[in-house]
């Protein structure tokens, strides 16, 4: 399943219902529950029994559990939408490369990539044996083409970034002052199998799948070539008779509400077992009765499964919950200056309201996080003590400090800091009122409460803390604020990003990124930021202790302070055979495999 | 007559240019846009404005209703961001499965409310007007989200009579079987919905013929020995059907409108649940052309009305 355009989205991901009330109880200093998930998952079913070619030749029956149709835009480099992802996974994404278990590019995929750090190329040789599923050869074209839809002036995709442009051109390209790439060449022509991409800055990025420089999939150039580029998503050859380079092919779409596979004869890879596969797309509001029902084999993506239903299915005995660690998080954010529209760059302003950094790290302290996690998300989510989730193992700080609960430490930080109590509340240094605006996007019940507890355990610190326009904000309204360059409106607000396989947080925290909304920028930060793909990160312990400087960095800094990660699972009907979640599990559909005609 | 009908319809014109004026500023004081919280963080700032200014989002908005507007009478109603299809392909697909699921529903729940109601109304007083009484007040007072779920939890996923998703199976091929598949999905909700909204009518109906059985000109004719049976035929049903007749332009006009309801739990790709996900992502293009389609319809369902009453009661006259 293709994990690697899992874009960050903007939202809050919390967890679950339950019972509020006892997260106000505890008053321990040191407690430690909810620092890790309860849960123990395998991301992998062993499913013992065999399977056969009678099995085989039944149909997988998946579901997508969303609450609206989904798009039908095929191409990777069109859709933003995580549902038509998933509805044209079988596909295979038309993803160039395979990795291994560090999420890093390995041979043997649809193409390698080789790196050349003294040239500053990426060379993409395609395997010669790799067709689309209408036979036609992928080409050194069907590479440089995904480039040009993504960056065309006329096309209306989401997914171009301009992390892309450090390859050379592609900025000329974009703007529509160039009619072609100069950074990329075919040196054995459109037709050949290489393509090289020019690089002005080579970072190490690219070493591995999911970084933000380089697009890992192919567009059928020979396919589409008569279709402006502009007009390519609604095109036939998108949306009705589309081709894929996976293991399977579309044999029927629903607009909406399924999708068909069958095998592809032309995948150059493991050929598929299973002869059939229907995905159809069910209310999320029926995610445990479709199941007890058995009308699945498991959902499609293993990400998007509410929380709040897996101590249910847990407990179905014809399902195999198997998991695995999850990247998106939930945060809190701090509102520290303004976007300069100029050079597009954050300005910190030392005299905000949220600018001293022990009123920051007071807030926190005031919360007993880890026993919301433990209460609020059935043991599979905990309280993060950095940025980076241990899913990226390499890069993971396990002794970043967590923000501890602990109200004296927090009282003591404040009147360190000057912010005396005159009467009811605290107020600043200067001898000001104090009055914190929070914002968090509306929830349900369980989210809801859980801003309400942020909110009386910051008054019993002293601080006049109230939601911005009294009550949690509509999704949109709050990132409407957050959006613009100068606001007062919101001084610390509960914020998501779901992050891809390759973890650089340049994007989030960077000087000039946009979804820095607390507009955060230092010197150390961007030099921590910048050594994660400079020269010298070529060298893995290198780039390793940068990322793990700048985690204990952010931690001390309190800018932004995660709150939240949780486990992806997925549950898996006992008749699936080769299930697994593993990052290097390329041939994921090749590999499974029915022991059984029905859903157990 | 034709010439009210006439003039109904002229002043249709300036209503629905209002309509989409409101509509139109209203969609854009929305807080948000079509690309918050979707697009790529890692985007710069330059790409968003790209995306916005290509779209014509930065357009002042009267610029951007003349242009709305002039595609509008060349038959395009825009792109949707979300989808990136052209609107009029996406209502065209979505208005099919909300239509048929409408009207299935219809039907249907005419054919329960009206025998109910005359039944319960011609035995008013004994054990069946009682228990259609029941009936009614029953469906009346549960909310309707609440027999949904709870008609796809028995007989969907507990009896598994019936499918809980989709509109079709996908592996129905052939006019025949996709036909079939298609009368199967819509069974279930379209038979919920029918109880549910079969009481009001049989309300209706019920207490316009208690109140036409009880007129001077019921005892009149009865008094004069005419049957019974041509009383009801002749007087008392064609007077108790006249508040139905009210609400029947609308019932028309209102099938393309679609449940969101509905379509949320059986996971039905029609126009309610369109309109609520192009709210929720700001589809600007989709939003201003479903309030002016909905608008549209709400101005003839009335004008339906109207012309069927006077249908059927000649004592009232379109003026």
């Amino acid at each position: 399943m293709n994990k690697y355009r899992k874009w960050l989205t903007a939202g809050v991901v919390m967890l679950s219902t339950g019972l509020f009330a006892a997260c106000s109880n505890s008053n321990s200093s040191q407690v430690k529950s909810g620092y890790k998930p309860s849960v123990k998952l395998s991301q992998t079913y062993h499913n013992p029994n065999e399977t056969n070619s009678t099995y085989n030749n039944g149909t997988l029956k998946l579901g997508e559990f969303y609450n609206s149709p989904f798009a039908g835009i095929t191409d990777p480099a069109l859709t933003s939408m995580e549902e038509d992802t998933d509805m044209f996974s079988p596909g295979g994404g038309d993803q160039l490369f395979f990795v291994n278990n560090k999420d890093e590019v390995v041979n043997g995929g649809l193409a390698n990539l080789k790196l050349d750090k003294k040239a500053k190329t990426a060379t993409v040789t395609v395997r010669n044996n790799a067709k689309w599923s209408n036979g036609m050869p992928v080409t050194a074209k069907d590479v440089e083409y995904a480039y040009e839809v993504l960056a065309n002036k006329d096309s209306k995709t989401q997914q171009y970034d301009s992390d892309m442009e450090s390859i050379k051109g592609l900025a000329a390209y974009h703007t529509g002052k160039a009619k072609t790439i100069s950074g990329i060449t075919m040196p054995n022509g459109p037709k050949g199998k290489v393509t090289v991409l020019h690089f002005s800055n080579f970072a190490p990025s690219l070493k591995y799948a999911g970084n933000s420089v380089m697009w890992d999939a192919v567009e059928p150039y020979e396919y589409e070539k008569n279709v402006p580029i502009g007009q390519l998503s609604s095109s036939k050859q998108v949306r009705k008779d589309p081709i894929f380079t996976g293991p399977y092919k579309m044999s029927k779409m629903v607009d909406g509400e399924s999708t068909s596979w069958v095998p592809n004869q032309y995948y150059f890879g493991k050929k598929a077992q299973i002869k059939h596969i229907n995905i159809q797309v069910v209310s999320g509001d029926n995610f445990y009765s479709s199941l007890k029902a058995k009308k699945f084999d498991f959902p499609v993506s293993d990400v998007t499964n509410p929380a709040s239903e897996f101590p249910n299915v847990k407990n179905l005995s014809d399902y195999k919950v198997v998991g695995n660690l999850g990247t998106s998080y939930d945060y809190f954010g701090f509102n520290l200056g303004h976007l300069n529209p100029k050079n597009q760059t954050n300005v910190m302003d030392p005299h905000m309201k949220m600018g001293n950094v022990k009123l920051r790290q007071a807030m926190m302290y005031a919360l007993d996080i880890g026993t919301l996690r433990k209460k609020f998300d059935y043991g599979l989510g905990w309280f993060p003590n950095t940025l980076i989730s241990p899913y990226y193992k390499q890069y993971y700080n396990s002794k970043t400090p967590y923000y501890n609960y602990n109200m004296k430490k927090a009282n003591q930080l404040l009147d360190q800091a000057g912010y005396n109590k005159h009467g009811k509340w605290r107020t600043q240094p200067n001898g000001k009122p104090l009055t914190i605006n929070f914002a968090g996007p509306q929830g349900n019940a369980s989210t809801n409460a859980q801003y309400e507890y942020y909110l009386q355990q910051w008054r019993k610190l002293g601080l006049n803390a109230q939601f911005t326009s009294g009550k949690p904000l509509e999704f949109n309204k709050q990132y409407s604020i957050l959006e613009k360059p100068k606001q007062n409106q919101i001084d610390v607000w509960q914020g998501a990003f779901s992050v891809s396989a390759e973890p650089t947080p340049t994007g989030e925290y960077g000087a000039s990124a946009t979804f820095n909304m607390g507009h955060f920028a230092t010197k150390r930060n961007t030099q921590l930021l910048n050594n994660m793909n400079n020269s010298k990160a070529w060298n893995n312990n290198y780039r390793t202790k940068q990322f793990k400087d700048w985690q204990t960095y952010m931690a001390n800094q309190a800018a932004y302070v995660p709150t939240s990660m949780e486990m992806n699972w997925n549950p898996v009907n006992q008749r699936v055979k080769g299930y697994s979640l593993a990052t290097d599990n390329n041939e994921f559909w090749s590999n499974l495999a029915l022991t059984a005609s029905n859903p157990k | 007559m034709w010439k009210t009908i006439l003039r109904r319809v002229l002043i249709m014109i300036p209503e629905l240019i209002i309509l989409s004026v409101l509509v139109f500023l209203m969609a854009k004081a929305m807080p948000g846009d079509p690309f918050t919280g979707q697009i790529n963080p890692k985007d710069s700032l330059t790409q968003i404005h790209h995306l916005m200014r290509i779209n014509g989002l930065y357009d002042p908005w009267y610029e951007q209703y003349w242009h709305w507007v002039v595609h509008l009478f060349h038959g395009d109603l825009g792109t949707s961001y979300e989808y990136q299809e052209p609107v009029t392909r996406i209502i065209a697909q979505r208005a099919g499965n909300t239509l048929w699921l409408a009207l299935l529903t219809m039907i249907l729940t005419y054919v329960i409310a009206l025998p109910l109601g005359i039944y319960a109304g011609r035995h008013e007083g004994h054990l069946q007007d009682t228990l259609v009484r029941i009936y009614t007040y029953a469906t009346m007072s549960v909310p309707f989200f609440v027999v949904l779920v709870l008609g796809s939890w028995i007989f969907g996923y507990g009896l598994n009579w019936f499918p809980t998703s989709g509109s079709v199976s996908p592996t129905a091929s052939g006019f025949l079987p996709v036909l079939l598949s298609r009368l199967g999905h819509m069974i279930l909700p379209a038979v919920l919905g029918a109880l549910f909204a079969t009481s009001s009518i049989t309300q209706y109906l019920r207490s316009g013929i208690i109140d036409a059985k009880h007129s001077d000109y019921v005892m009149t004719a009865q008094s004069k020995g005419v049957p019974m049976k041509a009383i009801y035929k002749h007087h008392i049903f064609r007077n108790a059907l006249l508040p139905i007749a009210a609400f029947a332009g609308y019932s028309i006009t209102g099938l393309l409108g679609g449940s969101i309801f509905v379509e949320q739990i059986f996971s039905y790709p029609g126009m309610g649940l369109l309109f609520l996900n192009a709210i929720n992502y700001r589809d600007y293009t989709v939003i201003t052309a479903l309030v002016l389609l909905y608008g549209f319809l709400n101005l003839m369902g009335t004008l339906l009305s109207d012309i069927a009453l006077s249908a059927i009661d000649p004592r009232v006259r379109v003026k």
